[in-house]
């Protein structure tokens, strides 16, 4: 080094030791305390708002929690579900985290001497820091490319976007600068392993040596300025960042351990129904502390949007939409709340003001959303709890909601057909009642479309003649069976629910019914998961289990080929209610002659018929009609056949054929169908 | 060249250190009202944190004049 650069460096020792040092010593032994208060208020702040919702358990089975938590923190598990976002949204989190354990390792290695000369552990760890701010900047350019220059619709570009992006790559980028400078000031005496240690840095040193000596020393001064900048830039975290998206960092993992370890698309009964003083949700406090912390917990990211029927057939609802809406009205409503004593708390309510009336009934209870979301934002049961407050409190409902309500509570099933024609279908097919049958095996619940739509009558007349082939002693409930009351719940009725719940629950607890077996997916799901909360507590099938087990007992052979080309279409409370993916696949395969091709929203991804949520009831006046886009992707498949395991999606996939005109090339036939002709 | 450069390197100084301040009293004024301070005091806690900072100007610009080193040539 030459004697100007001494002098020079003898001069910083001088400023640096007697007058920067004390101050920066003072403001950091003042920061760590001040540190602790914001980390405090940051969370204080959110508490209270939580706090403002109604009580619910999310504190039990902590290690399977925890485990999921881990999973998604660390492998990123749901957000790699999509590759790009995935891959980015890795780098700059692993980015992160290794920058953050190379800078820990070498702050500590200063106090204890393994700096100078730097031992091991502190190249290791200086070699972690660069690798990582390497991996998020180039993590940062995707998230940048993707979000300014291929602009997904889903995206919602804000200022906030871009000053994150601003904070972050001047963070990194001043990183290297500083340690290039660092190492340009020694010169050209660098030791020759350094290149190893911190590949980006000794590369910008070595273009600062390319300078003549002037500027050099002019450069040093720099490298002390963005040294400086360093602390500006984390402190501005608290001010910008933590109140921005970033706040995903801390709440998101947050809403991902308090997620719902029940099945999906359960939903729970209102407590103490004849006390209670309302119902459902008016106001943002009458949510639950764990829809208040879903709203906060929602980074933005459109994947719900991206995969909701209702939003993709242009109807007024979009998830994302509702959830930051909601956000912005807790927000605004949470604190005028709790400037009041508890029991002088009201604010303005949700609908109208926050959510409208046509974009709440657009939904169908698909559980996309759930199932696409990265963090586990619970939207379907938010979505009735406001339902059932118009229902139930305001009774605010179009006239076809009315007419199917009237239905079920006047003749047990929403068609409104009088009650004593549910066994006609019945007719010749020699069923006994299940209290006439002598020891039998399972309840073959029909289900309200089993016994009064003329198609699924075929599927009902079907499943009994594959039954009684395999010798299965079954019997039916007939005139004592009652709507499961599934469309009931999921449109906010929840007062005719329990009341159908319980008179079905009665009935068969008389008949002893211990096994049940079901056609359609919303009643397995109903009385598998919902009816428990009413006492009933009953093994439930569905059809496609039990003749899975058939097949591999060997009591149901397939053996009469069906040489056609297939597309299986997984209903949502089938598939993504209730995991059921492989079984009807495996009932596929196990015919001769049929081929499987997939749509491309299948398994997980599959896309809702449009009838769920109570929507078989109502009128779909807006956009294009929700079954005929998902015909249209059975129809690209080029399958003969589309084979369904739902009642629902039979329907609106027939009804979808038939509009498109495609009756001829095209076939929608139940996996029951399927399997009686193959039988032997 | 140098005395331009030293002026410079001052006010650059100078402009990160406040906002390394700025940064602090914004924090402080959030945190405060994160801990149930009401929302009309904030118009009066801002212009003391104005004034403060507005010393801890003087205060940097005096210091670095003072002992900012001479950029030797």
């Amino acid at each position: 080094m030459d004697s100007l650069n001494r002098i020079f460096w003898a001069r910083q020792e001088i400023f640096i030791m007697k007058v920067y040092l004390p101050i920066v010593i003072g403001f950091l032994i003042l920061l760590i305390g001040l540190a602790a208060l914001f980390v405090v208020s940051f969370w204080w702040r959110h508490y209270r708002l939580w706090h403002l919702g109604k009580e619910e358990n999310r504190f039990d089975q902590v290690a399977k929690r925890i485990k999921g938590t881990l999973a998604v923190v660390f492998a990123n598990a749901r957000i790699g579900k999509e590759l790009y976002p995935g891959t980015f949204h890795f780098l700059i989190f692993w980015g992160a985290v290794l920058i953050f354990l190379g800078k820990f390792v070498r702050l500590f290695s200063y106090p204890v001497g393994l700096t100078d000369p730097p031992q091991s552990i502190f190249r290791y760890a200086s070699f972690l820091s660069e690798i990582g701010a390497l991996m998020a900047i180039v993590g940062a350019c995707l998230a940048i490319f993707r979000r300014y220059i291929l602009k997904p619709s889903r995206l919602e570009t804000k200022p906030d976007n871009a000053l994150i992006f601003v904070w972050g790559l001047t963070l990194l980028v001043t990183g290297f600068l500083a340690k290039g400078y660092r190492m340009s000031a020694v010169g050209v005496a660098v030791p020759p392993d350094w290149y190893t240690w911190a590949p980006v840095s000794y590369l910008i040193s070595r273009l600062m040596l390319i300078l003549p000596s002037t500027p050099l020393n002019e450069l040093l001064v720099w490298h002390r300025a963005i040294i400086h900048a360093l602390p500006a830039l984390m402190l501005f975290t608290y001010v910008i960042v933590i109140r921005s998206p970033m706040q995903h960092w801390f709440l998101s993992p947050l809403n991902v351990y308090l997620r719902s370890l029940k099945t999906k698309g359960v939903l729970d009964p209102i407590p103490n129904f004849e006390e209670a003083e309302t119902y459902g949700a008016k106001e943002i406090s009458e949510l639950t502390w764990k829809q208040l912390l879903d709203l906060e917990g929602c980074t933005n990211c459109g994947r719900c949007q991206d995969a909701c029927p209702a939003h993709l057939t242009e109807k007024p609802l979009s998830p994302r939409r509702m959830t930051q809406n909601l956000k912005q009205h807790l927000w605004r409503e949470g604190p005028k709340l709790l400037s009041l004593p508890p029991d002088q708390r009201s604010s303005e309510p949700i609908m109208e003001t926050t959510v409208g009336d046509e974009e709440l009934w657009a939904c169908t209870t698909c559980m996309a959303c759930e199932e696409a979301c990265p963090v586990y934002v619970e939207q379907v049961r938010r979505n009735v709890e406001l339902r059932r407050y118009l229902v139930l409190v305001e009774t605010k409902f179009t006239s076809d909601i009315r007419l199917a309500f009237k239905n079920m509570q006047q003749t047990s099933n929403p068609w409104g057909l009088p009650r004593n024609t549910r066994t006609e279908w019945t007719k010749d097919l020699g069923i006994k009642k299940y209290a006439e049958e002598t020891d039998p095996e399972i309840l073959f619940w029909v289900g309200c479309a089993g016994s009064f739509d003329a198609r699924n009558q075929k599927v009902a007349t079907t499943l009994v003649k594959i039954l009684q082939a395999c010798g299965i002693r079954f019997g039916i409930l007939g005139t004592a069976e009652g709507c499961c009351g599934d469309s009931a719940r999921r449109m906010g009725n929840e007062y005719l629910f329990s009341t159908l719940a319980e008179g079905n629950i009665e009935t068969m607890k008389g008949c002893n019914v211990k096994k049940i077996l079901t056609m359609c997916p919303h009643c397995f799901h109903t009385l598998k998961h919902e009816y428990p909360q009413f006492g009933g507590e009953f093994e439930v099938l569905h059809y496609t289990q039990f003749l899975g087990d058939l097949l591999s007992q060997g009591r149901l052979k397939l053996t009469k080929p069906i040489e056609q080309v297939i597309t299986y279409h997984d209903s949502c409370y089938l598939g993504r209610g209730n995991e059921l993916y492989e079984l009807p696949r495996r009932i596929i395969q196990s015919i001769p002659g049929l081929k499987l091709v997939e749509m491309e929203r299948y398994g997980k991804k599959s896309f809702c018929c449009g009838a769920g949520g109570g929507r078989m009831w109502m009128e779909e006046k807006i956009g294009t009609r929700i079954n005929q886009m998902r015909t249209d992707h059975a129809i690209e498949t080029r399958a003969a056949l589309v084979g369904t395991a739902c009642p629902y999606c039979l329907t609106m996939l027939g009804d979808g054929v038939k509009e498109k005109g495609k009756e001829e090339s095209m076939a929608v036939f139940d996996l029951s169908e399927l399997v009686e002709r193959s039988m032997e | 060249m140098g005395t331009a450069f030293r002026l410079i390197a001052i006010v650059v100084e100078v402009v990160i250190l406040m906002a390394v301040i700025y940064a602090l009293f914004s924090a402080v004024m959030l945190t405060s009202l994160d801990f149930g301070l009401d929302q009309k005091y904030k118009k009066y806690i801002g212009r003391v944190m104005t004034i403060v900072g507005g010393l801890a100007l003087i205060f940097f610009l005096g210091h670095l004049i003072a002992f900012y080193p001479r950029i030797p040539h």
